[in-house]
């Protein structure tokens, strides 16, 4: 057990940047979870950190330990990753006795660790087939209990889910985070899918372009993002955009001219006037029986879940969706008032995109 | 316009015909030398050639009493599995790190080098050898030959490495394996079929290598196909104990490849297609 520091770290692969300047304390315990788009370094973060990646400059530190240049061997650290690289000729047995074998673990040990991770994830049945036997969601169970045997410092997950079927990533979702809480070990986690993140993270690093963009408990991060791509990544149906004119207690939608009444704290934020980009959550909005009251809309789109509706509909020039009781079911065509609710207003530097606070 | 099946059928008979070639142009000369080894000395180079005949093993008696021919065959042994050994202990190791660290000019070089023609390293290695007073040694016999053995495993074996993913090599680093391990507890294993495979090959190919023996050996390492090289003389050639001897140097490579002949296939299509 230990926690990861990260401290002014840069990673180049010849004259490209990655990773610019990125600076990140995990603590002991700690369940975090990178989450970005493709390409914005987080898969390269994490192999930074189990070694299998050379730093260009900074420094890592796992535990006490300065770790710049420990080869991946010698970090005490496990890994799972995205393909789950199990040992083909290999029984499952010998899979996840191998690290513990390298360490010269005597065998009784070795044998009730094993059986003792099988149980645990219910791999018994198999310990003595080869990967080649069994299932994506049995062979990504093998790669957790080679990692589980160990008794590692870390745990880092390299998008493990990643290549499951939809029912089955929600049951191993399920299954990581409980198991997170039984080992209670430092773990990280990498993936592309911000469910995934909200689900599981103690705390959240949203990764852009090698940069942290927010790094806060999953609620944080959902409730006050610091910058609109957060704001945008996080959330699904992600969150609404709309340029608008901050005038005194309102924002008024451009092209459009309906205006959304602001909360007396933004509107505190918001001392000076002008341009700025409004973002609101599709479930937050507010459909209002007054045309004065909000904006209206003609519904593009209607897609019932059940358990609530999706409105599609454009606004201010953008394309928007908004999230309604599953008893209101507007047809195509039809004009819609909706209001923003004012305490769940984001406001944006229509520049930058960082938050307007 | 052809429809499809009788296309097929086309192209069926067509690869026939160019197997049906293939095996005319290999085998003849192979049916040429067996069957001579079996025919009276003066009916060898009778022309037009006999096929039929009485068939003799005087040649093969004749080829016993006049040279220590199973000593040769021990020389042959020892310096093809002495090379294909030394070729297995460099070649393997090497082809791992050419496909781990993905720098390739050093299996380049060792392929220029078996590309090059093999009298250019005749002078040097006459010379070198003198020197150390290797010469007519196995010792000299087996180096010499690795030069053949050895860009055949690395060059067999590199696809089969690169075929392993990445990952896997990554999952052994994090459970704890140095790179030598790795080696040998991961990627060895894995390419068991690609090694056998080398193996074979590099056996044949020193097994039948000729220039090298015929200058670096004396008589007592002598191998069997430059032994076999006695019976051409200058007045006269023996051809039916020549022909006795080449049919009995091709039969330790055929009944090699013969018993492996399916791991051959698999192993030579390695690293085609990722499993």
């Amino acid at each position: 057990m230990a926690s990861i520091s990260i401290r002014n770290l840069v990673k180049r692969y010849g004259n490209l940047t990655v990773i610019p300047d990125l600076n990140l304390e995990i603590a002991d315990h700690e369940f975090v979870v990178f989450v970005g788009p493709s390409g914005c370094g987080k898969s390269t973060l994490l192999r930074i950190i189990a070694g299998l990646e050379p730093i260009s400059a900074g420094e890592l530190f796992i535990g006490d330990r300065r770790v710049n240049g420990v080869p991946a061997s010698q970090r005490d650290i496990a890994m799972v990753f995205q393909d789950y690289a199990l040992y083909p000729h290999m029984r499952v047995y010998d899979n996840m006795s191998f690290a513990l074998e390298l360490r010269g673990t005597p065998k009784a040990e070795i044998d009730m660790r094993v059986k003792r991770a099988a149980a645990l994830l219910h791999i018994e049945p198999y310990l003595d087939r080869k990967p080649k036997e069994l299932s994506g969601g049995q062979r990504q169970r093998v790669a957790m209990g080679r990692a589980i045997v160990r008794n590692p410092k870390a745990f880092l997950f390299d998008e493990p889910l990643s290549n499951l079927d939809a029912k089955l990533r929600g049951q191993v979702r399920a299954e990581i985070k409980a198991l997170s809480q039984q080992l209670k070990t430092t773990m990280v986690f990498v993936t592309h899918d911000q469910i995934e993140a909200m689900t599981m993270a103690d705390r959240i690093v949203v990764l852009q372009n090698g940069t942290v963009q927010q790094y806060d408990t999953p609620e944080a991060v959902y409730e006050r993002p610091t910058n609109q791509f957060v704001a945008g990544f996080i959330g699904s149906p992600a969150m609404n955009f709309f340029p608008v004119e901050l005038q005194g207690e309102q924002a008024v939608f451009a092209q459009d001219g309906s205006a959304a009444p602001i909360d007396a704290e933004s509107s505190s934020r918001l001392r000076k006037s002008g341009k700025a980009v409004l973002g609101i959550r599709p479930e937050h909005f507010a459909v209002a029986g007054d045309a004065a009251a909000g904006a209206t809309v003609t519904v593009k789109l209607v897609e019932p879940l059940g358990s609530d509706t999706l409105i599609h509909f454009d606004l201010a020039g953008a394309a928007a969706i908004a999230r309604v009781e599953p008893s209101l079911r507007p047809k195509v065509g039809d004009r819609v008032t909706l209001r923003p609710q004012p305490a769940h207003i984001h406001l944006f530097e229509a520049e930058s995109g960082t938050v307007l606070r | 316009m052809t429809d499809a099946p009788t296309t097929d059928r086309w192209i069926r008979w067509l690869n026939t015909i160019q197997l049906v070639i293939a095996g005319i142009i290999i085998l003849t000369p192979t049916a040429w030398m067996v069957m001579s080894s079996f025919k009276p000395s003066f009916e060898v180079t009778a022309y037009p050639p006999t096929l039929i005949f009485s068939p003799t093993i005087q040649n093969y008696i004749e080829l016993t009493r006049t040279t220590p021919f199973f000593n040769y065959a021990i020389n042959s042994m020892i310096v093809t599995v002495g090379s294909t050994s030394l070729g297995l202990l460099f070649g393997i190791p090497a082809a791992f790190a050419v496909s781990w660290t993905r720098i390739s000019w050093p299996a380049i070089l060792t392929l220029a080098a078996r590309m090059a023609p093999g009298t250019l390293f005749l002078l040097p290695w006459y010379v070198m050898f003198r020197q150390v007073g290797l010469i007519g040694s196995y010792t000299a016999l087996i180096l010499s030959h690795a030069v053949i053995t050895l860009p055949i495993v690395i060059w067999v074996l590199l696809p089969s490495f690169d075929s392993i993913p990445r990952s896997v090599f990554e999952a052994a680093q994090v459970d704890g394996c140095s790179v030598t391990r790795i080696l040998w507890r991961i990627a060895i294993p894995l390419v068991g079929s690609g090694i056998a495979v080398s193996a074979i090959l590099a056996f044949v190919f020193s097994w039948n290598y000729f220039l090298f023996a015929l200058v670096l050996s004396n008589g007592d390492t002598k191998t069997l196909i430059a032994a076999a090289f006695n019976f051409v003389g200058e007045g006269s050639t023996q051809w039916g104990a020549l022909m006795a001897a080449a049919t009995l140097i091709a039969l330790p490579p055929l009944l090699l490849a013969m018993l492996v002949q399916r791991w051959l296939v698999a192993g030579l299509t390695l690293g085609a297609v990722k499993g």
